[in-house]
């Protein structure tokens, strides 16, 4: 479905139009909302009202305008809300909280650092399976190449390839694009 | 590529480098850290497809039954302004990838290559209105090392025939004689388009037919009247646009 007419159906509430929106955009809104709340139950809570807030307002979406910004505009609004209602809620113990608790962190994330991680999020989706995977466990894990190659039964040296070439794609897709 | 370049990939990539310079690893850790935030891999539950879904079935229903109270708040949600900043207005701060310097292969031209020491900072500006804005860019600009003191802004409107780009600069010298300087977008897959040529850019306004939204990437470059069009490569300028909500 073209995003032209993806996006007409989808003011129109098209349920197949709205399956594709989320397909297309909801990893992307999800990332946007744990960014902001670094829970998994209240971002999803956040992001299924984003698709709501969205298909409420789709009327008024200007057809000429990317879904994902926009999209990436109420996540974040809605995330915050949901921020500060669970940090006005809680009466727990202080030591009682999860050091990733909501209600511990003082301030949301800035929009800029809802952004990178939206930009991030997409480089990584664009990587080919094997790449991504290399990188995950690198990064977000914390393994070693050595550790990596042994998780995955392959040689230290394709594992070290593998990292090459996926931070080579990552650093063009992040990097400023230099001539 | 650069050795250069391959020693920054090889640092990203968790490989031992000596060559580094102290800030050169500290930008690289910046997006190491990036790369460990757990929200860019955070997989939600299979199920909220379904649930996303079956809400807004729900929200269908009630429309049909109610419309009245669904339109007035879609009109809240449409007319509501950017939540106030939890935090400060944000302050602005070197966007990491801005100031690395990784190039693509397929556009390497000339032999062009350049150790930017760029600093972009982005500026986001939250904006209300009651009726539908149109779609709005901003960028920080900043030289390169062929005019390190060039710096300025520019923000970029879309208006029923394309976008328009108003460009302040200073610090780059007059062009004249044959010599000129040209803007260009860029977008993520390296395409260059053309979006205007002038000779000052203290006050310049540039036009675009490409999608700001697509080709985010701006650079100026300095370019000869030699019948040649294609970028010279020189650039002293490059900027990276951010919509405004």
């Amino acid at each position: 479905m073209q995003e032209g007419d993806l996006r007409a159906r989808f003011r129109q509430g098209d349920p197949d139009a709205v399956r594709e929106v989320y397909r297309s955009h909801g990893r992307l809104v999800y990332a946007v909302a744990f960014k902001v709340l670094g829970n998994r139950g209240l971002a999803e809570e956040a992001t299924q009202q984003t698709f709501v807030k969205a298909w409420r307002a789709a009327q008024t979406f200007d057809e000429r305008r990317e879904l994902g910004p926009w999209l990436a505009a109420i996540a974040r609004r809605v995330a915050i809300d949901v921020y500060r209602r669970e940090a006005i809620r809680t009466t727990d113990p202080l030591e009682s909280v999860a050091p990733g608790d909501p209600a511990l962190v003082s301030t949301p994330p800035s929009v800029e650092a809802t952004y990178d991680v939206w930009e991030v999020r997409e480089a990584v989706a664009q990587l080919p399976p094997e790449e991504q995977e290399i990188v995950r466990l690198q990064h977000l894990d914390g393994f070693t190449h050595a550790q990596i190659a042994e998780r995955l039964g392959i040689a230290v040296g394709t594992v070290k390839s593998r990292s090459f070439r996926a931070h080579k794609r990552l650093a063009a897709m992040l990097g400023h694009l230099r001539e | 590529m650069s050795t250069s370049d391959n020693d920054r990939i090889s640092y990203l990539s968790g490989e031992p480098v000596g060559s580094l310079t102290p800030r050169e690893r500290a930008e690289l850790d910046e997006l190491r850290t990036l790369l460990e935030t757990p929200a860019a891999w955070e997989e939600p539950d299979d199920g909220l497809e379904e649930r996303v879904v079956s809400a807004i079935a729900e929200e269908a229903r009630r429309k049909r039954d109610a419309p009245s109270a669904i339109a007035e708040e879609a009109r809240r949600e449409r007319d509501a302004p950017s939540s106030p900043p939890a935090s400060p207005a944000p302050q602005p701060r070197r966007r990491l990838w801005d100031r690395l310097s990784f190039p693509r292969p397929a556009l390497v031209l000339g032999g062009f290559a350049t150790a930017a020491a760029a600093v972009i900072v982005a500026i986001v500006i939250a904006t209300s209105s009651s009726s539908p804005a149109p779609l709005r860019f901003a960028m920080v600009v900043t030289g390169t090392p062929l005019a390190p003191a060039a710096h300025g802004s520019a923000t970029l409107t879309k208006m029923s025939s394309g976008w328009e780009i108003q460009l302040s600069a200073t610090g780059l010298p007059h062009m004249a004689n044959g010599r000129y300087y040209q803007a260009w977008l860029k977008n993520s897959a390296g395409i260059l388009v053309p979006v205007g040529t002038f000779n000052d850019a203290e006050h310049v306004i540039l036009w675009s037919g490409a999608p700001v939204t697509q080709f985010r990437s701006f650079s100026v470059t300095e370019q000869l009247a030699n019948g040649n069009p294609a970028s010279s490569g020189r650039r002293v300028l490059v900027g990276t646009a951010h919509p405004v909500h």
